[in-house]
């Protein structure tokens, strides 16, 4: 499936190899040239050190490529960050999720769907891939975090304030998410499934669960 | 210059316990922070063994909780920065000639509050509900009375605000001496890489310690009289507070023993350090912009412009650059001599190395997103405040112990120690990278079997016995050393400062007299001046 936009998961892969690309070369070359002054000035009899007064040009020109090596991650961090924190005018679904200790609450505005789960049964959040769906993120309690590892994203859930954002899902997840923030006493426990389906998939489910919702509202 | 200055007078109990001069409280203060480094280590021992397979077998999670806070709280407020400001005023007074520190019964005051407070914060262990458990942040509203009740918590705080301001007193009478007390021809252009790196701690420890001293105030507050965060802002607000803090402290705990690093690395080059006047620029600006990253710690909040603190963040890889490159370029045509102190000193610059470059990673919002509150994060800092800061400490202390005791350290059991803890630390926090990018949240006293965290978790913990061994025999060596001792003289490793100068240990006034001083190392001079004249 061809996706419209960047996943979180992709995003998070792009900007994530280019920095451990440029940390792995960093790291090789300052740990070499440690080990090659060690072993090639390692004091021998008779040895007198040079005199060390500074070379001004070879600082400056490592402070330019060290500021130029900053302006490069700075600006793809930028760029990425843009993307990912952008809101869609049009999200395909929202979903207010609210925190409390120590479960989670999901519920789909407008299609009266509730998955409630506490530690002992972690709740499921159902959402489309490849579109954007918006989180309206709040908590109950305490401060906790939305975190779905498998995605590369999370945000935290604060008392009395709503954070809204949007993110887009692979096709074909499911996984296990979790909070993030630690909340006291069970926050080991806090965890949620995640499934993620194709958008005509999730319409299905949708509907069907709207069926079930409104014939158990009929019937009470 | 002809006065002999009266020697330290031995010291017996009270002597010890009550004695302004700043070598005695600079000794007390390390004593305390190393005995609550042993006391913090352990419950990280006990953590790690939890956490050495799925399942809770040895603590409750309650318990856990506890653990962790108080490891985090015990190792950032009473052993890293304690350490390093009791270096600084043991041996600031010394590089610059001054006999003593300005104000040293307030210095001695800071000291006490300091202990009064780490005694406090650990006394909740033996309240009914047990001591602290928010973690080291205390984040709001977890730390209100609702989610978290009992003293142990209103403990803590008083703890915490208690040593923040001690060492904010200890850290000002130090930034006074390096501004007022220094030695004719001692001009701020010549202090020494350490010295510098003492006035630019002590700077940001002035500037920012106060500003967590009120919020705790306002969390007690909180807590016992009525709302204050309790607001839709509020816990950003305290966040904000808090990381106002919470940032500069890692390079307060992180500046002195780069500046030691630095101070060891041109000695055992036998050489001057190279790039003098950029470094010390690049430690001003390293300072600059640390007091401007704190909010870099709550990119996943949503309530800050992340963009400004990512820049800020990332800059930092500029003066950090600076460091390493004067410090390498000062090896490269030197003539090295690979003994205890400079062991621990390269240690400093391989471990700090992995810790500064993950920190410019986890410096990036999309990439903080997913390794934010995560093991990735735990690794990160650990190879900062371990792998650097530790290892620092440990080159400070086989570099001064001579200067302090008058005595050597073993070189064998210093090498061994250095071995384990090399080990050690790579085995116990680089699988925490993986972890973290895995997905194991920081803070969890259990994880699932089927979570794939198991093996990583069981290195981890194989790793944090090596560096308890490590430990051990470092305590070996002292306990050693000092039973039969091996005299040091007053320059063993042909310093290049004017600690050097003086007898080890010195006087109780420091000097009987003093080189001239025409630049940051007179002891250098001094040498090159006799060898011209042979």
């Amino acid at each position: 499936m061809a996706l419209a936009v960047e996943t979180n998961s992709q995003e998070f892969q792009g900007l994530f190899t280019l920095y451990m690309v440029i940390g792995l070369v960093v790291a090789a070359l300052v740990l070499g040239t440690i080990v090659y002054a060690v072993i090639r000035y390692r004091r021998r009899d008779g040895m007198t050190p040079r005199e060390a007064r500074g070379m001004k040009p070879l600082e400056a020109a490592w402070v330019l490529l060290v500021g130029a090596v900053v302006v490069v991650l700075i600006v793809s961090t930028f760029r990425t960050e843009d993307r990912v924190d952008a809101v869609s005018a049009d999200p395909a679904q929202t979903v207010r999720v609210l925190a409390f200790q120590w479960g989670w609450r999901f519920t789909y505005p407008g299609a009266g769907i509730t998955s409630t789960g506490s530690s002992q049964r972690p709740p499921t959040l159902v959402v489309p891939a490849g579109e954007p769906v918006r989180f309206e993120l709040s908590s109950r309690d305490v401060i906790h975090s939305f975190w779905i590892p498998e995605l590369r994203f999370k945000r935290d859930a604060f008392p009395n304030r709503v954070t809204t954002f949007d993110m887009v899902f692979d096709p074909g997840v499911t996984t296990t998410a979790r909070c993030a923030e630690f909340c006291g006493l069970d926050h080991d426990q806090m965890d949620f499934q995640v499934i993620s389906m194709e958008p005509a998939d999730f319409k299905r489910w949708l509907q069907s669960h709207e069926r079930s919702a409104a014939r158990s509202r009929g019937g009470a | 210059m002809t006065t002999i200055a009266p020697p330290m007078p031995r010291a017996g109990p009270v002597e010890w316990l009550l004695a302004t001069d700043h070598k005695r409280t600079a000794a007390r203060m390390a004593t305390a922070a190393f005995a609550f480094f042993i006391a913090s280590g352990a419950l990280a021992l006990l953590m790690r063994s939890e956490l050495a397979q799925p399942g809770l077998q040895i603590v409750s999670t309650d318990t856990y909780n506890q653990l962790f806070t108080m490891h985090g709280s015990g190792m950032i407020y009473l052993v890293v920065t304690p350490l390093a400001l009791a270096v600084g005023l043991y041996f600031v007074p010394l590089q610059i000639g001054a006999a003593d520190v300005v104000a040293p019964r307030l210095t001695a005051f800071g000291f006490w509050l300091y202990l009064g407070g780490g005694l406090t914060m650990y006394s909740g262990f033996l309240t009914s509900t047990g001591a602290g458990k928010a973690g080291w942040t205390a984040f709001y509203p977890l730390s209100g009375e609702q989610a978290s009740p009992g003293p142990g918590m209103d403990m803590w705080i008083i703890g915490v605000a208690l040593a923040v301001a001690g060492m904010t007193l200890v850290a000002a009478t130090i930034l006074l001496t390096l501004l007022r007390q220094r030695a004719p021809g001692m001009d701020l252009t010549r202090l020494s890489p350490f010295s510098w790196s003492m006035f630019f701690t002590t700077t940001m420890t002035v500037t920012s310690f106060p500003v967590l001293v009120v919020a705790m105030g306002l969390l007690l507050a909180d807590r016992n009289l009525g709302p204050v965060f309790d607001t839709p802002g509020g816990p950003a607000t305290y966040q904000n507070l808090f990381w106002f803090y919470g940032h500069p402290v890692v390079y307060v705990m992180f500046f002195p023993f780069l500046g030691v690093v630095a101070d060891i690395v041109a000695t055992f080059s036998r050489r001057r350090l190279f790039g003098y006047p950029l470094l010390i620029i690049s430690l001003f600006a390293f300072t600059g912009l640390s007091m401007s990253v704190w909010a870099h710690h709550m990119f996943a909040t949503g309530q800050v412009n992340n963009q400004y603190f990512s820049l800020t963040s990332t800059a930092l890889a500029i003066p950090a650059g600076v460091e390493y490159f004067d410090v390498i370029a000062t090896m490269i045509g030197g003539a090295i001599l690979l003994r205890t102190p400079m062991l621990f000193a390269l240690g400093f610059l391989a471990l700090f190395l992995i810790g500064g470059l993950t920190g410019i990673v986890v410096g990036s919002p999309p990439i903080d997103y997913h390794v934010h509150d995560s093991y990735f994060v735990v690794a990160h800092f650990h190879y900062t405040l371990f792998g650097g800061s530790l290892m620092g400490a440990f080159a400070a202390a086989y570099y001064w112990f001579p200067k302090v005791t008058g005595a050597m350290l073993r070189e064998w059991l210093g090498k061994v120690q250095f071995g384990l803890l090399f080990v050690g630390v790579n085995l116990t926090f680089f699988p925490m990278f993986l972890l973290g990018y895995d997905g194991m949240p920081r803070r969890v006293a259990d994880y699932s079997p089927s979570a794939g965290f198991t093996g990583d978790n069981r290195l981890a913990t194989i790793g944090a016995f090596v560096i308890a061994l490590g430990i051990a025999v470092f305590i070996a060596n002292l306990v050693v050393s000092l039973r039969s001792r091996r005299p040091a003289g007053d320059d063993p490793w042909e310093g290049q400062t004017l600690e050097w100068a003086t007898s080890s240990p010195p006087p109780r006034l420091n000097f009987n007299g003093l080189p001239p001083i025409r630049s940051y190392a007179p002891l250098l001079d001094e040498r090159e001046r006799a060898r011209e004249e042979r």
